[in-house]
């Protein structure tokens, strides 16, 4: 695990008498990819709008690289890259005027570099092209070459794949990860998919009404829920099964679920063996569920349906 | 101004011409000049055919002749009458010292041209340079580029109005170069020293000669331009809070044309309204001054107007600061 790049702690935003944003802390890491996962009106743009300072936060602390972007915005913004909702990009400009007019906002970017990262992200060939004319693959793109163009620490997207083709999603996806595992960037990307999310990310906060209801690595969440086997045994021998299954190697965790019930998280391809061990204990097993439980699942039990309260 | 922002009046010039502004502003200039020349030049000639003569002193003669007859009607109201009578001594004033006020030639014509086009035109042209400067931003979404680089906000809007400083004063140059040089080809290139009687004072509906002199036309011409400098700056700064607050250009337009031209009604309503006085738009007519033209509404000087102009361009700087600093950007 890097340094830590991006910390976010307690951060508080009311919009009228609307408290949108109500406690929000995570950290990111340099060389991973963040996601940031909620259903859409969860507070997602907010917080983002918060995190490159085009909004104010009424309460909490954003640091970037260990620099409050409250007390010195410049500095700690310098570290950051983003792409808030779609590239918006000066149209009648061409794509590499479009890059100068960032480079000297920046400071201190050179030719080179503007050439070093058209290339990066393979525009050679439109860059002296007015952006008016660019698919909107390339604009994302030439979003992309503006946020890295001042080599930030973190790079933020807001729905990085809205509107892209399925071949386009693919090729961000893989940009994105190389630019994490390569490059050590650290990367925040936010999205209402889960299987945006679920492919692309090493960790992930799930936010809902303003409020972070779980951070953590995706695989960890995952196996927290998935690979379950749910075993119903009458209540009487359930010590008996309770004991028998504590005892195999191949159970991982268990689960007292009601009076008749036993979940537990197993190998899959074990449960016949499972089973064979319950019989042979004597313990009538009366039912084997299986249940392969995905991110979806996941998150509908975590924000309890995404809507209500 | 440091090196920052120095690139950062770079990045607005090359957006601002990108966006073909002013070449938008000097096409009207173009197309416009050139008409008003053509009619200026036709009542010349119209006037000429009348009078059956070229020689001017006689035409002078007749317009005070029909002002001294437009006073004998018992129809006219008061406030006419001063005006009339104040005219009446002014062109008695010319004809005395054997001076041709209408005198042709592209420096003439440049000043006739600031005088009609101080209170209306310019400020229009203005109002298209400026009105979207900041908004457009807004609306095409780039601003979220602008303000997530590592520069105050405060930086990015100043650099925005030392930009449209620049493009405003060029506007008032290319505005005297253009009148010159396209009048010119009708009227002819002379007249730079021809004298020009100014110095006039208003006093209680009198025009008071007494503080009268000469100048030459040039140094006319640069107090009047000035002035007309003074009055776009102005109005520059009032359009530019405009497209801080609003986001469509098409909104902030018409607020900014519909402010111009009430102040033109609200200029020939005249004196019922005193305190319409301290509005902008009541001001702009700067140049009436120094030709010793009555003042709509009593009371007004050119320190007063210069006095209005400043303190609505503070006020609007002030707004436009603020809001911009501390607005949360929103889509």
């Amino acid at each position: 695990m890097g340094e830590t790049v991006l910390a976010v702690s307690r951060l508080q935003k009311t919009i009228g008498k609307k408290q949108i944003i109500h406690d929000i802390t995570f950290d990111v890491f340099a060389g991973e990819v963040f996601g940031f996962l909620g259903p859409n009106g969860a507070g997602k743009t907010t917080t983002i709008r918060m995190l490159v300072g085009l909004a104010k936060a009424d309460g909490g602390d954003i640091r970037i690289g260990g620099i409050s972007l409250r007390e010195n915005f410049p500095e700690a913004i310098s570290q950051v890259g983003c792409i808030v909702e779609n590239p918006e990009l000066y149209k009648f400009l061409t794509g590499r005027e479009n890059l100068e007019q960032f480079a000297r906002m920046s400071g201190g970017i050179t030719q080179e570099r503007i050439e070093e990262i058209v290339r990066f992200v393979d525009l050679e060939r439109a860059i002296d092209d007015k952006v008016k004319t660019y698919s909107l693959g390339m604009r994302q793109r030439l979003g992309i070459a503006q946020a890295l163009l001042h080599r930030p620490k973190i790079l933020i997207l807001d729905e990085p794949t809205n509107g892209l083709d399925p071949a386009g999603i693919r090729e961000l996806r893989q940009f994105i990860r190389r630019l994490a595992e390569e490059e050590g960037l650290a990367v925040f990307i936010s999205s209402h998919l889960l299987s945006e999310i679920e492919m692309m990310c090493d960790r992930v906060a799930i936010i809902n009404q303003g409020k972070v209801i779980s951070v953590g690595l995706v695989q960890e969440l995952m196996e927290q829920f998935a690979d379950q086997v749910e075993w119903t045994i009458p209540h009487a021998h359930l010590p008996k099964a309770l004991e028998v299954l504590r005892g195999h190697n191949a159970v991982t965790d268990l689960l007292t679920v009601g009076e008749e019930s036993v979940r537990t998280r197993m190998d899959m391809e074990r449960v016949a063996e499972v089973n064979q061990k319950l019989v042979q204990a004597g313990v009538p097993v009366v039912g084997i569920a299986t249940k392969t439980v995905t991110l979806e699942d996941l998150f509908l039990t975590l924000t309890g349906g995404g809507g209500e309260k | 101004m440091n090196q920052s922002m120095l690139g950062l009046v770079q990045n607005e010039t090359v957006k601002l011409l990108r966006r073909r502004r002013f070449l938008v502003v000097v096409l009207i200039l173009a197309i416009l000049i050139p008409i008003f020349t053509y009619a200026q030049y036709r009542s010349v000639v119209t006037a000429q055919e009348r009078m059956g003569t070229t020689d001017w002193r006689p035409l002078l003669t007749q317009q005070i002749v029909d002002m001294q007859n437009r006073l004998a009607s018992s129809r006219l109201p008061d406030e006419w009458r001063d005006f009339i009578k104040i005219r009446i001594q002014q062109q008695q004033y010319y004809l005395d010292h054997d001076i041709n006020p209408m005198a042709p030639g592209g420096p003439t014509f440049a000043r006739g041209f600031m005088d009609q086009a101080i209170s209306m035109f310019l400020p229009m042209i203005i109002v298209v340079l400026a009105v979207d400067i900041v908004s457009a931003e807004f609306s095409e979404g780039t601003i979220k580029l602008l303000l997530t680089r590592p520069v105050r906000r405060w930086k990015v809007l100043t650099s925005k109005y030392i930009t449209l400083l620049l493009f405003t004063s060029l506007t008032v140059l290319m505005t005297l170069i253009l009148a010159y040089l396209l009048s010119g080809v009708v009227f002819g290139y002379s007249g730079w020293d021809l004298p020009i009687l100014t110095g006039f004072e208003v006093s209680g509906g009198e025009l008071v000669t007494s503080g009268a002199f000469m100048l030459p036309q040039w140094q006319f011409l640069l107090m009047q331009y000035g002035l007309g400098w003074f009055v776009c700056i102005v109005v520059g700064t009032v359009t530019f809070m405009v497209s801080v607050l609003i986001r469509s250009a098409a909104a902030g337009m018409g607020i900014m044309m519909a402010a111009l031209i009430s102040g033109t009604i609200l200029t020939q309503m005249a004196s019922s309204w005193e305190s319409s006085k301290y509005l902008f738009v009541v001001n702009l007519q700067l140049t009436n001054y120094l030709n010793g033209t009555l003042p709509p509404i009593k009371g007004m000087t050119l320190p007063f107007s210069l006095a209005v102009l400043t303190i609505w361009a503070v006020a609007a700087l002030i707004v436009a600061y603020t809001v911009f600093t501390r607005r949360d950007v929103t889509s």
